[in-house]
């Protein structure tokens, strides 16, 4: 109880939340957190391509409309990616080869931010010191713990996380990223120097605001942020269900390697 | 990490654990879950702001003792504790050197070694409590076929045809310990529990799969969604966590199961250290009857790692290109002694 207290004291010590309209108040938890509990999807197409994109053939022209890549507004804001020039040559060159280069054709860790906006549901379930980030995408999975946890021990897929409570705003800092990642299926991509604060902040009873800045010094001038609504799952018995996707790279990544049938 | 071994260090363990029974004690005090006493006055079963006892945190649950009863001890549950403590002097590092080559496997390097992870200490000569004998029951006639079946189905492809040929686990599938139910893994045997309002969620550090375990009491999926894992559903009874897992996939083929593969398992935290982990395995289209295992996990310091287990598997690959390799070498060979 006395811990609970102290906890919300501090937390209204913080520095107010940046000028936007707030005038919902989350639900909370049993122990007085904004609830951020439950499961959630982004509704846009932006694992298709980060930045506004018209309706575009897909990998395989007997798929057709099925196969195609739709249109949409993109969640950059200002729809602009700021790459050094050598990185906007190699994004060019990830797009031209991005139908066989995507780490997700290959069921790669999806890194962060993608995985909030990978066409899966994910499921946030918060715990007293740590919150679990669940996604359907691969089982991929992310502990952030609310208290310091030092700098990264080594690189991952899906980095280093620490949380942290800003109003009703959890905010998640995120390093120790790999380079193997990319942003969406058109070839954004970014170094093992890369950087991402998270911000949920939720904005009604079944909507979070998902914002994501990310700074890369080795590919991008300057920072730059993306953001989205996050929707709640609303389904009775909505669940997470398996998507053990290795077994269907397995041809793309092996087959070059399997025994040829004898002659 | 060379991922090419790991199926034959799943067969190692029980084949060292076979051999010299080694038991290690962690805390100075042999522990068996025969002589697991009600907590001690002191101690009470912390709660989660929403009331549920608190598992929260990370486990081990590594093992040495074998899940079935090796033949030496037909008819002991125990060993005595002195068998114990001999078997914890005579535990030594493993190592694994490929003859002709400089390759070698030092568990001890990277800290995989039995010896250096944190588990609770046994007794007891196997994990199975029920059937009394401590070995899994018998085939059905029905399991046999199908044991059959596939053994014949091996006999038409190599070892190393494709990736279908190896194991799950090598594949960076599904790892043979994950089930459930959960068994003690060859390292970095680490589970974590997580709990919010409604959920019990079970993180497994091999291969980063979370259980997701509502206790609502809603009804499993239906028949037509199957998972490797199954499908989990889980209430508290008391201070007792009971989840019962159906919906599996006739693939999972845990210890020879089909798809009507049931487990029940039970978890309850009996001190501050000490989860204490039972499971029963039912599939009446495999086993003539069911069976039962239990296990402690100890609690260890976290926090768990990422293991991105496919998207660092050089193993499949090389061993995979090198039984291509050694293919291209035989014919090479049989055409120059051909001529």
């Amino acid at each position: 109880m006395i811990v609970t207290v102290a906890v919300l004291a501090a937390s209204l010590a913080v520095r107010p939340v940046a000028s936007q309209d707030r005038t919902y108040k989350a639900h909370r938890t049993a122990d007085g957190k904004p609830d951020l509990n439950g499961i959630w999807q982004a509704l846009n197409s932006a694992n298709w391509d980060i930045q506004d994109h018209s309706t575009a053939p897909g990998p395989w022209a007997a798929l057709g409309a099925a196969g195609a890549v739709p249109p949409g507004q993109g969640v950059v804001e200002g729809d602009e990616i700021p790459y050094l020039p050598a990185a906007a040559a190699k994004k060019k060159e990830n797009f031209a080869n991005r139908w066989t280069r995507d780490p997700e054709i290959r069921c790669y860790l999806p890194g962060v931010p993608r995985a909030a906006y990978m066409p899966h549901p994910f499921q946030i379930i918060q715990g007293t010191k740590t919150i679990m980030i669940a996604y359907q995408y691969a089982g991929a999975v992310r502990t952030i713990p609310m208290d310091d946890p030092g700098p990264s021990p080594t690189d991952s897929w899906m980095g280093w996380s620490a949380g942290r409570w800003e109003g009703d705003t959890l905010v998640v800092d995120v390093t120790g990223f790999n380079d193997q990642s990319w942003f969406d299926r058109a070839g954004n991509f970014h170094s093992d120097a890369l950087h991402v604060v998270e911000r949920y902040t939720p904005r009604s009873p079944d909507t979070i605001l998902y914002e994501a800045t990310i700074e890369d010094p080795n590919v991008f001038t300057r920072p730059w942020k993306m953001s989205m609504p996050l929707y709640r799952r609303v389904e009775k018995n909505a669940q997470l269900l398996e998507f053990k996707c290795v077994e269907l790279s397995e041809e793309l990544i092996y087959g070059h390697l399997r025994k040829k049938a004898s002659k | 990490m060379n991922r090419g071994l790991a199926g034959s260090m799943g067969a190692m363990t029980v084949a060292l654990a076979l051999a010299s029974m080694t038991l290690v004690r962690v805390d100075g005090q042999a522990r068996s879950s025969a002589a697991v006493k009600a907590p001690a006055k002191t101690w009470s079963q912390p709660r989660t702001p929403d009331g549920q006892p608190d598992l929260q945190g990370v486990w081990s649950n590594a093992a040495i003792t074998p899940l079935e009863r090796p033949a030496a001890f037909a008819g002991r549950e125990f060993l005595t504790e002195k068998e114990l403590a001999d078997n914890e002097k005579a535990l030594q590092p493993r190592t694994r050197e490929s003859a002709g080559t400089e390759a070698h496997y030092d568990f001890l390097q990277y800290g995989l070694d039995p010896l250096q992870a944190k588990r609770a200490s046994s007794r007891r000569t196997s994990l199975i409590v029920d059937p009394p004998d401590g070995r899994i029951p018998p085939l059905t006639p029905e399991a046999k076929k199908r044991a059959a079946a596939r053994a014949e189905a091996r006999k038409q492809t190599g070892p190393f045809d494709g990736p279908e040929s190896r194991s799950l686990g090598e594949r960076c599938i599904l790892m043979a310990g994950e089930g459930p139910p959960m068994l003690p893994e060859a390292y970095n045997s680490n589970i974590q529990f997580q709990q919010g309002p409604g959920y019990v969620a079970i993180l497994q550090e091999e291969i980063h799969d979370v259980r997701i375990i509502p206790l609502d009491g809603r009804p499993h999926l239906g028949p037509n969604i199957r998972q490797l894992m199954g499908d989990s559903r889980g209430r508290w009874e008391g201070d007792t966590l009971v989840v019962d897992t159906t919906n599996f996939t006739d693939t999972t083929n845990f210890r020879g199961s089909s798809e009507n593969l049931h487990v029940v398992e039970r978890f309850r935290r009996v001190d501050e250290e000490t989860i204490l982990y039972e499971f029963t395995v039912e599939d009446p289209t495999t086993w003539t009857r069911r069976w039962k295992a239990e296990l402690s996990m100890v609690k260890t310091k976290g926090p768990i790692f990422e293991f991105a287990c496919h998207e660092g598997n050089y193993g499949l690959a090389n061993n995979l290109s090198g039984a291509r390799a050694q293919e291209k070498a035989a014919e090479e060979a049989a055409k120059r002694s051909g001529k």
